[in-house]
C-alpha cells in the first residue's frame, strides 16, 4: 500500500472520530434554559401558524400533542431544499442549493460505489451489460449520482466563491479560511467531474478503488487525475472536523435542542434532575451583585448582595 | 468614514465615532411621514456628554459608561472583559446558555441571511454596525482567539483575528444595546445560529463580570425590584393605595362597585401585572378587574414584595438577577396557595416566568404559569361576558404581536379570537404572528431614557413598527377615522407611546394605542359609557 492510501485511511478515521467527538461534546453539555423560537413544527395542529401548547387553558393538565410527521416534513424541506435560504436569501440559494445538493448526491455516489464494490466481491457484475438487473441499476445510479453531484457541486462552489468575492456584504465578512474551504471543495468536485468524463467514464476505476480500499488491498496504479482526487478527498475529510463546515451536526442541535426544544420542566422529569445538579455548580462571576464562590442555588436565593441584608437562615 | 463600509476590525480603531447617523439615510416612511421635515430630530450629545461617556460607536450613549481616565484603567477593564468572556464559555458559570451559545459561535456560515430579517439594520438604511452578524462576528472572533485552543495563532492563519482594546469593548457594550433581542434574525438562519442570543450573552459579560449595565435595567430596575418590591419603586403600601384609587376609578367610569381581591389565600389564580400599568395605564388593570369579576374567576393580586410587579429585567442582561426575581414571584404564589399564576399584559414577564425560568423551577417551585391571553380567550368564548362587538364598530383596530409572547412563546391565536369577537374592523399588519416586527422597545429599550438614546429608539428601532402601523391604516389614515393599535404588552405600549408622541401620530392620524382588555370592556354591554377614553392618551 502506498502513502496516499494510508493517508486516506487516516483521513477517514479522523473524519469519523472528529464528527463523533463533536456530536458527543455538544450533546453532553448542560441542558440550557429554554430558548424556544416559533414556529415549532411538532406542535400538533398549531405548528403551521406558529402556535404552541401555551395557547391551551391549563395546558399542564392536558397531554402534549406532538406531531413527528410535521417535524420530519419541515426538516426534510430544510435539509434537501434549504428552504430558509430559498425564502430569505434567494440570491445565495441559487449557489448554495446546487452546492449542497451536489454534496448529498456525492454521498449517494460513495454509497453506490461501496455497494457496487461489495456486489462485485459477491460475484455480481456491475455495468450496462451485467446479467443482473441490480448490477445495471447500480451502474447507472453510481454514474448519475457521481456526475450530477460533481457537476452541481462545481457550479455551486464557483457561485459561492464569486458571491463572496463580488457581493460586498459577503466579502466584508469573509476571511481567508472561508475562501480556502470553498476552493478546496471546488477542487474536490472538479477533479471528480474531470475523471468521470475523461478516464473513468463507466465508473469502474472508482468502484475498483472503493473495493480495494474497503478490503485493504493496494490501490495500484490509477490514471490521472484519480490519485489527486483521492488526495484532495482525503485532505477534505481530514480537515472537515476542524471547521464550521460540520454545520450539518450543529444544525441538528440548533433546531432540535434549541429552537424546537419546548419540553416543559415537569415534576420528577429528567430535566428537573439535571437542573438540580446544575444548581449546585459554583459561579465565579465577579460583579458586586454576585457572591463569587456561591452555588447557583445560593446566588438565586441570597439577595443580600443587592439588598444589603444577610440571608435569612 | 462611509458607514456602509465599516468592517468588524474597525471596532478597535481609535478614530472616534465609527458611524454617523443621519435621518436622510433611514428608509423613507409612508405618508403622511414621507417628508423629511416630519422626522423627529436626533439630538447630538453635548460636548460634555461626549467627553464623559463612551459614545464612539454611533454617537449615542445608551449605557453611559464613563470614559476611563488612564491607560491602566483601560487595561483593567479589558482584562475584566476577557475574564468574563472566559466565564461565558465555562460550563459552571454559564450552564444556562452555553450549549446554545457555542452552537452559534461554531457554525455560522456568514451567509448574511439574518440581515434581511433585522428591522434595525434594514430601517437604518443598512448601517453595517447594526447588522445582526456584525455583533456576532466580533464575538466569534473573540471566541476563536481567546477560548479555542491555539486561538491566537490560528486566528492569524484563518484571518479571524481581532484587536482587543478598550475602544473596541466600549463600542461593543453600546452595540449590545442596539438589538432588541427580538430574534427575528434567528428565525431565518439556515444554520439555526442565533445572533439575538449573542447580544444577550454579551450583555451578561458586562453585567455579571464587569458590573456594567444600563442603570434603569439594573440599579433602579432589578435591584430596586428586589429591594423595594417593584422596579417602579412602588412599595407594598403604595400598591395598596393604587388599588384603592383604581377601585374608585372603576366605580366612577362604570358604576361597578367592588373590592379587588388582594392576598386572598387559596384563590385559584394569582394575577401578576407589570406594576408600570398601575402608574401609566391604570385602565388596563382596571379592565382586568372588571372582566375577572364579571366572569366569576377566583383570583387574587398580591401585596407581597415583588408579588405585585411581574417584570423581570434580568431576562435582558443578567441570569442571576433573572433567577432571583423569578423565584420571588413563585414564592408569592406558593404563599397564597394558588393553582396557577396568570401573567397580565406584559410580554417579557410572560416569557421570563413561563419559558426562560421554567427549568430553574424545580420541586414545589414548579407552579404552573399561564398567559392572560389564553384565559381571556376562554372567558370571551365561554359567553360569560355580555359582549356587543358593535360597540367597537367605529374603531379600526390592528394588533401588535409582542415578540416575547408570540415569536418566543407561540401564543398567536387567543388574542385574535378575542379581537374577532369584539372588534368588527380588526385588520392584520404585514407581517404578523410569529413573523411580527418588534415595537422597537424590546430588551429594555422602552425604559431606557439615557442621553440621546430615545431619539435613536424612535427613529431607528421603532421605525419598522411605525411603518407597519401606517401601512395597515393607509386607506383610512386621515384623522377623521378612529384607529387603535392593540398592544397587549406593557413595554410595547411604553415604546409605542413614545414613538407616537415623537412623530405626533395621534394628532396627525388619530391612532390611539392601548391594551386588549380595554377593548373587551369597551364591548361589554353591562357598562353604559364607553370604556375607551379616546381623547385621553
Ligand atoms: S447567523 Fe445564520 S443567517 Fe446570519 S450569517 Fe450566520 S449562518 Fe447566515
Ligand atoms: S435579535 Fe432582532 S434586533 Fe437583534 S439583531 Fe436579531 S433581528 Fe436585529
Amino acid at each position: 500500500m502506498g502513502a496516499l492510501q494510508y493517508f486516506f485511511y487516516l483521513s477517514v478515521a479522523v473524519l469519523l472520530l472528529g464528527l463523533l467527538y463533536k456530536a458527543i461534546k455538544i450533546a453532553r453539555m448542560p441542558i440550557h434554559l429554554r430558548w424556544d423560537l416559533y414556529p415549532i413544527p411538532h406542535e400538533k395542529g398549531k405548528g403551521h401558524y406558529g402556535g404552541s401548547y401555551f395557547e391551551e387553558l391549563d395546558w399542564w393538565t392536558k397531554p402534549l400533542k406532538v406531531s413527528l410527521v410535521s417535524e420530519v416534513k419541515e426538516m426534510s424541506k430544510e435539509i434537501l431544499l434549504i428552504q430558509s435560504l430559498f425564502h430569505h436569501n434567494r440570491f445565495l440559494w441559487l449557489s448554495s442549493f446546487p452546492f449542497h445538493f451536489g454534496l448529498y448526491l456525492l454521498v449517494g455516489f460513495l454509497f453506490f460505489l461501496l455497494l457496487g464494490a461489495i456486489l462485485n466481491l459477491s460475484g455480481i457484475v456491475i455495468g450496462v451489460s451485467s446479467e443482473s438487473a441490480v448490477g445495471v441499476a447500480v451502474h447507472y445510479l453510481t454514474l448519475l449520482s457521481g456526475l450530477a453531484g460533481a457537476a452541481l457541486g462545481t457550479l455551486g462552489a464557483i457561485g459561492l466563491i464569486l458571491s463572496r468575492v463580488f457581493k460586498g456584504e459577503l466579502r466584508r465578512f469573509s476571511v481567508k479560511a472561508d475562501f480556502f474551504n470553498l476552493a478546496l471543495l471546488l477542487a474536490v468536485f472538479a477533479t471528480l467531474l474531470i475523471s468521470l468524463v475523461t478516464v473513468d467514464r463507466d465508473g469502474a476505476i472508482h468502484r475498483a478503488l472503493a473495493g480495494n480500499l474497503i478490503t485493504l488491498k493496494p490501490t495500484g496504479e490509477m490514471p490521472s487525475p484519480i490519485p489527486l482526487e483521492l488526495f484532495l478527498a482525503g485532505f477534505f475529510f481530514l480537515y472537515l472536523p476542524f471547521t464550521h463546515m460540520t454545520h450539518f451536526i450543529g444544525k441538528y442541535f440548533t433546531y432540535h435542542k434549541v429552537r424546537w426544544e419546548d419540553h416543559p420542566n415537569l415534576k420528577g422529569s429528567k430535566i428537573e434532575k439535571a437542573v438540580t445538579e446544575y444548581l449546585g455548580y459554583k459561579l465565579s462571576w465577579a460583579a458586586p451583585h454576585i457572591k463569587a464562590g456561591s452555588t447557583w442555588a445560593e446566588a438565586a436565593t441570597d439577595t443580600s448582595p443587592v439588598t444589603g441584608e444577610e440571608k435569612k437562615k | 468614514m462611509s458607514s456602509k463600509k465599516v468592517k468588524v476590525t474597525d471596532m478597535s480603531n481609535n478614530k472616534g465615532q465609527l458611524t454617523e447617523l443621519n435621518p436622510a439615510d433611514f428608509l423613507p416612511l409612508p405618508p403622511p411621514y414621507d417628508k423629511l421635515e416630519l422626522e423627529p430630530k436626533m439630538k447630538p450629545l453635548t460636548p460634555d456628554q461626549k467627553q464623559r461617556y463612551e459614545c464612539d460607536l454611533d454617537g449615542i450613549a445608551a449605557v453611559m459608561i464613563p470614559r476611563p481616565k488612564s491607560d491602566e484603567e483601560k487595561k483593567i477593564l479589558v482584562d475584566k472583559f476577557l475574564s468574563g468572556l472566559t466565564k461565558l464559555f465555562n460550563k459552571e458559570d454559564n450552564w444556562t446558555f452555553i450549549q446554545a451559545l457555542l452552537l452559534t459561535m461554531e457554525y455560522c456560515a456568514k451567509c448574511q441571511t439574518c440581515s434581511t430579517a433585522c428591522p434595525i439594520f434594514e430601517e437604518s438604511g443598512g448601517k453595517e454596525i447594526y447588522r445582526p452578524s456584525y455583533r456576532a462576528d466580533i464575538m466569534r472572533r473573540l471566541y476563536k482567539k481567546y477560548i479555542k485552543p491555539g486561538g491566537k495563532v490560528f486566528t492569524k492563519l484563518t484571518g479571524d483575528d481581532i484587536d482587543v482594546n478598550w475602544e473596541m469593548i466600549a463600542r461593543l457594550a453600546e452595540l449590545t444595546y442596539r438589538c432588541t433581542l427580538c430574534r427575528r434574525c434567528a428565525q431565518t438562519c439556515p444554520i439555526g445560529a442565533d445572533n439575538g442570543l449573542v447580544t444577550h450573552e454579551l450583555r451578561k459579560i458586562f453585567s455579571q463580570e464587569m458590573g456594567i449595565a444600563v442603570k434603569q435595567l439594573h440599579e433602579v430596575g432589578s435591584v430596586q425590584h428586589i429591594q423595594k418590591g417593584s422596579s417602579t419603586g412602588m412599595t407594598p403600601l403604595a400598591f395598596k393605595d393604587n388599588v384603592e384609587f383604581m377601585e374608585d376609578e372603576v366605580k366612577e367610569r362604570t358604576g361597578m362597585d367592588f373590592k379587588w381581591p388582594i392576598d386572598k389565600v387559596g384563590a385559584d389564580v394569582l394575577l401578576l401585572h407589570n406594576a408600570g400599568e398601575f402608574l401609566a395605564w391604570p385602565e388596563n388593570p382596571e379592565a382586568f378587574a372588571i372582566i375577572l369579576e364579571a366572569a366569576g374567576i377566583s383570583y387574587t393580586l398580591s401585596s407581597d414584595l415583588l408579588g405585585y410587579d411581574g417584570v423581570n429585567y434580568g431576562l435582558w442582561y443578567d441570569d442571576v438577577q433573572l433567577a432571583r426575581v423569578a423565584l420571588k414571584h413563585i414564592e408569592t404564589a406558593k404563599k397564597l396557595g394558588v393553582r396557577k399564576i396568570v401573567l397580565g399584559e406584559c410580554g417579557h414577564s410572560h416569557k421570563a416566568l413561563t419559558v426562560i425560568a421554567d427549568r430553574i423551577l424545580t420541586g414545589d417551585y414548579n407552579i404552573p404559569r399561564e398567559s392572560s391571553l389564553t384565559l381571556l380567550a376562554d372567558i370571551v368564548k365561554s359567553g360569560r361576558l355580555k359582549l356587543d362587538k358593535s360597540r367597537n364598530e367605529d374603531i379600526y383596530v390592528t394588533l401588535h404581536d409582542p415578540c416575547n409572547v408570540v415569536r418566543l412563546m407561540g401564543i398567536v391565536k387567543p388574542q385574535r379570537e378575542i379581537l374577532r369577537a369584539i372588534a368588527p374592523k380588526f385588520r392584520e399588519m404585514t407581517p404578523h404572528g410569529v413573523e411580527n416586527y418588534c415595537c422597537g422597545g424590546g430588551s429594555g429599550f422602552a425604559i431606557m431614557p439615557n442621553t440621546n438614546f430615545p431619539d435613536w429608539r424612535h427613529s431607528v428601532a421603532g421605525r419598522k413598527k411605525l411603518r407597519q402601523v401606517l401601512d395597515v391604516f393607509q386607506d383610512v389614515i386621515g384623522p377623521e377615522h378612529k384607529k387603535y393599535v392593540c398592544a397587549p404588552c406593557s413595554n410595547c405600549k411604553g415604546q409605542i407611546r413614545e414613538l407616537f408622541s415623537a412623530y405626533g401620530v395621534f394628532e396627525r392620524c388619530n391612532i390611539l394605542y392601548g391594551g386588549l382588555v380595554e377593548l373587551i370592556v369597551n364591548a361589554m354591554t353591562d357598562i353604559e359609557k364607553p370604556f375607551l377614553e379616546w381623547d385621553w392618551h
